[in-house]
């Protein structure tokens, strides 16, 4: 079966990709699940052959809270449970965990059912209703008044040490086992300074933060002192994420967007991308990484 | 939807305005002072009689000068430009809105030169500071009535004497207040009074007027037709027509005239204890709120009805946002055109929550509004 792979490039971690490519011999079952294998036609400078090749899933899931339908995500299917847990936490509709019903999975319909207790009615109001400013003073940078109304200057900074920084996105692209099969998932990870502490890959960069917030809000699991390493840009839905989500700082083998950098300087957040060849830039939060 | 922006303009204004607007453009329509025949002779009448209810509802000036504008604005511009020369002085506070402001800023290029007066943190002025910004070549004092940020009443009777005993003019703008107080110039040694037909008038937007006492000319900063003195191409020198060249806004005068008579009818002193009373309320409530802060005087006697606040950790307009998309509650957030007034009452450049009543309101959307502040604080992380 043909292995899609990048362009080897000199010193970057797309070589890594190769060379790790080539040491897998057989995906593991549970990667083969979210996998589809199509025939393609691969067209090279020799000339053209016909193949099959691993693409990854792709499902529309619809998440309910206390029966409203709140959204519909396109996603792997994998760990729907965190997924819609995490996302409905992001979005601000789950906030107590304590007064967490259950959640349903149909993984046939794919929709997943999650009740609490909480009165949502508020936030539902709120969800997706872009501010807009008049001009008059000088307003918000956030777009969405539920990110404001959840997101916090950091207060516990995680020091980190450049070392440590490339060994996280090393091994956050050691495990990444369904992006060397298919080339069509971001991976993301939390991490306290020398080891990963959770791994998650999905087609969306947001789905797989989500999925790692979400798992965090049902086992309780503290965020202050770890860091989230992502494949993906850092863009200022995904900071806001971690802002709401309690993570002080990301950590991107790609680049950050400006709108992110803004708000990682009022939210006092570390941001540092384009860790690949040993290499990585500080945008935010300097002070806190010994190089 | 829970109407709290009547700084603004008031809303909903009375059907008796929506009525007689209604009527002028189907029955009148014609312009007023530009021909003799009836529907003319009607449009004019409907103009003289707003301008009749104007000097009655002013303590029963001169209705002659009454020059109606399309806004306070306007009118505050006509009488600063129209009043002040290169090397005159102008004193005024550091409450002001950018009607007077900006105007100010723009005359500075002509060498005329202003001073703003400190008010205290709660945006009040002390009438004693008047004399200490004193210089020789001072000749006006313009005074906001009422901050269109806080609500508080500017002590217009002591600057109104000291302006008397000084020999200087008196140019106050009633944006806030007329309407919503008693106010009388002559009383008041008020020279010039600026004021809206929209707000606290209850009359339709594009309605204004300029107030200036006998004997006091102004420039004329527009010429043009006035139906009047046709045989020449020199300004008419006759009041209120020298400065009303252009077609008037007939249809809005008409609703302002029963504007007017609806406030009288009401009265002003009721509609002003009304507002007054529901205002306390709001303000001790919203002061017993941790995570809430509160601007302007805490002596709600002491103001319009108008008042601001901040949600700690939220900026004004997130807060605006939050009481119009999930409670439907309409309020100003920012700046309100008015950067000085914030930087003195400490709220620049973020600005401020603006809650302002009118005659409608009711105590229930008072309460709603304050539900909903509590509700925003406790979801607020």
């Amino acid at each position: 079966m043909l292995l899609l792979s990048e362009e080897p490039k000199e010193n970057s971690e797309s070589t890594m990709f190769l060379h790790d490519t080539t040491v897998i011999p057989k995906a593991p079952s549970e990667i083969d699940s979210l996998c589809e294998i199509v025939q393609v036609s691969q067209i090279t400078k020799s000339g053209r052959k016909s193949s099959p090749v691993a693409v990854v899933r792709e499902i529309p899931l619809t998440i309910f809270l206390n029966d409203h339908e709140i959204v519909t995500l396109l996603c792997t299917g994998a760990h729907v449970e965190s997924l819609a847990v995490g996302f409905l936490t992001s979005e601000g509709l789950l906030r107590d965990r304590g007064r967490l019903g259950g959640v349903e999975v149909d993984h046939s319909r794919h929709i997943v059912r999650v009740s609490s207790s909480e009165d949502a009615a508020f936030a539902e109001r709120l969800l997706g209703r872009r501010i807009i400013t008049s001009g008059c003073g000088k307003g918000t940078i956030f777009y969405h008044v539920l990110d404001s109304l959840q997101s916090r200057p950091v207060e516990h900074h995680v020091p980190l040490r450049a070392d440590q920084v490339r060994h996280l996105m090393g091994e956050l692209n050691r495990r990444s086992e369904l992006y060397r099969r298919s080339r069509g998932v971001h991976n993301c990870a939390l991490a306290l300074p020398e080891k990963i502490v959770l791994f998650r890959a999905d087609i969306g960069r947001h789905n797989a933060v989500d999925m790692i917030i979400g798992e965090c809000f049902l086992a309780g699991l503290s965020t202050q002192d770890k860091v989230l390493l992502t494949t993906g840009r850092i863009t200022s839905e995904i900071l806001i994420k971690c802002a709401k989500g309690g993570i002080p700082a990301l950590i991107s083998r790609s680049a950050a967007t400006s709108l992110a950098l803004q708000l990682a300087r009022d939210l006092k957040m570390t941001v540092i991308g384009y860790v690949r060849g040993g290499n990585m830039v500080v945008y935010a939060g300097g002070e806190h990484i010994e190089p | 939807m829970i109407y709290l922006d009547n700084a603004a303009t008031s809303f909903p204004k009375p059907e008796r305005v929506i009525t007689a607007i209604s009527r002028y453009c189907r029955e009148i329509g014609a312009n007023p002072g530009r021909a003799s025949h009836r529907l003319a002779r009607e449009a004019s009448a409907v103009v003289a009689r707003t301008r009749r209810l104007l000097a009655h509802l002013l303590g029963g000036v001169d209705p002659s000068r009454i020059i109606i504008t399309p806004s306070t604005t306007v009118a505050l511009n006509l009488a600063l430009k129209g009043l002040l020369h290169a090397g005159d002085h102008v004193l005024t506070s550091s409450m002001e809105h950018n009607s007077v402001l900006r105007p100010l800023h723009h005359l500075e290029r002509l060498g005329i030169t202003h001073t703003r007066i400190p008010c205290s943190p709660e945006g009040l002025l002390d009438p004693a500071d008047v004399r200490r910004h004193l210089r020789p070549e001072t000749r006006l004092i313009a005074l906001v009535h009422a901050s269109n940020v806080t609500g508080g009443l500017m002590p217009l009777a002591e600057v109104g004497a000291l302006a008397r005993e000084l020999g200087l003019l008196l140019l106050v703008d009633g944006a806030q207040t007329v309407g919503a107080l008693p106010l009388e110039p002559e009383r008041l040694s008020i020279d010039l009074l600026a004021g809206p037909g929209h707000k606290s008038l209850l009359g339709p937007m594009g309605t204004g007027f300029l107030y200036v006492r006998p004997g006091l000319d102004l420039e004329t900063l527009w010429e043009g037709g006035t139906g009047s003195h046709s045989e020449s191409t020199a300004q008419p020198g006759s009041w209120p027509d020298r400065f009303e060249s252009g077609t008037l806004n007939a249809p809005g005068l008409a609703g302002l005239a029963e504007g007017i008579a609806e406030v009288q009818e009401r009265g002003v002193d009721a509609i002003a204890a009304h507002k007054t009373r529901i205002m306390e309320r709001l303000y001790q409530e919203l002061g017993l709120l941790p995570g809430v802060a509160l601007y302007g005087p805490a002596r709600r006697h002491e103001c319009v009805g108008t008042l601001s606040f901040n949600v700690t950790g939220l900026a004004s307009n997130e807060v605006a946002h939050i009481l119009d998309t999930a409670y439907g509650i309409a309020v100003r957030p920012g700046l309100h055109c008015a950067p000085a007034a914030h930087q003195t009452i400490g709220s620049f450049p973020k600005g401020t929550v603006r809650v302002s009543v009118g005659p409608y309101t009711t105590e229930d959307e008072i309460l709603a509004l304050i539900t909903a502040v509590e509700q925003i604080l406790r979801y607020r992380r």
